[in-house]
């Protein structure tokens, strides 16, 4: 019960902010991020956000963590639960359809799609939904939007709020938790992976990296157990695919 | 004012620059950074790139854009040896811009409403005072969009204008950069194949008993898309295949 009351005055919240988007300038918006504070100024940053380009609700999700089973990848989002549990597959499967060179010209540049017809969907919200992505240090982030059907949503201004919601997430912890999924590899078996991507034989790193050929292979090998993966041609995809090298 | 990118530096990357088709376009980029450095009443920018390898302290920075002028040069070179370290290292964790103060007491880069937003870097190394914006692409592309002058001071509104603008230049500079490469003849069906299952850790026996060829018919397709995607090796070709969004 409590929870329904909550839920209704968020809406009315909602229906306020959305009511005055139209007068929210760039530069306030700016002055209600540089004022949150405290442990969940993500959430609230990207609510600010979010209603500055006139969505309803969103989800900020770790590109690195989709392709794994489960709701890792979602740092921070006010979506429904039963929404992001259905839409979580669909993520998962769209994410590696694209290349890594397409991924890097389409920071901050928005992506319309609709939502399935089977989602139940809360009150008012409409069936598009934007996404865009962004980086911070290696870790990519998506932004997922949905709209209002009441309210223009405001394309013009995502890459303000892709600037902004990566200016937050610059804070969060959550960026470094990378390195410790690093697989492990040791500065070496890195250089090596980042040799052989570019083309080189073991010899020819032998010769860059001034250690012996031997020494090389084992640091191959190494990386092939530690990343379960059964060929150098596969390690290396791996690498990259993770974006390693 | 005059806008000579800086060749002093006689990198591989700047020594690429003379092939045909790349300066008109680079030139293109110009007229842009001129109008974001009079947003800000600014008097020099420079675009660096990051190359070599993945890991932090083997990165280095390459400026691509500059308007230093050649009698310049010897500031750039300043500007880089004093920060590039630190730049490297901001832009693996971090989107906030960064800002310096001058070696003088009255040259700083000031932002009264948005130093929450910002880092500062060690100030009193170089004469200008100035701001970087990092731009992260992803694996490739990324770099940073400098600005300096003898004192700035920003507004938070501004900071975001021309950080966003930044992150645009960054990706058409990027763009520039594959309009060359993607001349490369695309790559046939049965070679994208070929390559997919390569990098999810097929022999060339297992491709070929999967799709039905010999052997050397698979190693002939690895090998012809290897040339396509101008790689030395197969392991070169895999790497590419899946930047280019050829392969996943």
């Amino acid at each position: 019960m409590d929870m329904q009351i909550s839920q209704a005055s968020k809406g009315d919240r909602d229906a306020r902010s959305a009511a005055s988007i139209g007068a929210m300038s760039r530069e306030q918006l700016i002055l209600q991020l540089s004022a949150i504070a405290g442990p969940s100024y993500l959430q609230a940053g990207l609510r600010a956000l979010a209603s500055y380009a006139g969505a309803s609700h969103y989800l900020l999700a770790r590109c690195d963590l989709i392709q794994e089973n489960g709701l890792d990848f979602v740092v921070a989002c006010d979506w429904p639960f039963d929404l992001v549990r259905r839409l979580a597959p669909e993520l998962t499967s769209g994410y590696g359809r694209t290349g890594e060179l397409e991924k890097c010209m389409a920071l901050f540049q928005p992506s319309a799609a609709v939502l399935p017809d089977d989602v139940e969907l809360p009150e008012g919200v409409g069936r598009q939904y934007y996404a865009m992505t962004f980086n911070v240090g290696r870790t990519r982030f998506s932004l997922l939007l949905l709209t209002r059907d009441s309210v223009p949503f405001l394309l013009e201004r995502l890459r303000d709020v892709g600037l902004l919601s990566g200016y937050l997430a610059s804070f969060t912890r959550c960026v470094e938790v990378r390195s410790e999924r690093d697989f492990d590899l040791t500065e070496r078996e890195l250089e090596c992976l980042f040799w052989i991507a570019e083309g080189k034989t073991s010899d020819e790193i032998a010769m860059i990296l001034g250690i012996s050929r031997n020494t090389i292979n084992n640091y191959i090998t190494s990386v092939m157990r530690k990343t379960a993966t059964k060929t150098r041609s596969e390690a290396i995809a791996f690498a990259v695919r993770n974006n390693l090298v | 004012m005059r806008y000579q990118p800086d060749r002093t530096t006689g990198t591989p990357a700047e020594t690429r620059l003379t092939r045909s088709g790349r300066i008109s376009g680079r030139s293109d980029l110009f007229p842009k950074l001129v109008s974001m450095l009079k947003l800000i009443d600014a008097q020099h920018f420079a675009v660096y790139r990051l190359h070599g390898s993945g890991l932090p302290h083997k990165q280095r920075l390459v400026c691509e854009l500059d308007n230093w002028g050649s009698a310049n040069s010897v500031v750039g070179k300043a500007f880089v040896d004093a920060y590039s370290d630190a730049l490297i290292e901001h832009i693996e964790k971090s989107m906030l811009p960064l800002m310096w103060n001058g070696r003088d007491s009255d040259s700083t880069a000031e932002t009264l409403d948005f130093a929450s937003f910002t880092q500062r870097l060690k100030p009193h190394l170089v004469p200008f005072a100035g701001v970087a914006f990092p731009v992260r692409l992803g694996s490739v592309g990324n770099g940073y969009v400098v600005f300096t002058a003898k004192f700035m001071d920003l507004a938070s509104d501004m900071i975001v204008e021309l950080h966003g603008r930044c992150c645009q230049l960054m990706m058409e500079l990027l763009s520039l950069d594959e309009r060359r490469s993607q001349a490369a003849e695309a790559l046939s069906e049965r070679e994208i194949v070929c390559l997919q299952l390569a990098g999810d850790g097929r022999i060339s026996e297992e491709i070929a008993e999967k799709l039905g060829l010999s052997v050397h018919t698979v190693n002939a397709y690895l090998g012809s898309a290897t040339i396509k995607l101008d790689s030395v090796n197969r392991i070169q070709a895999i790497a590419k295949a899946i930047r280019f969004g050829y392969i996943s």
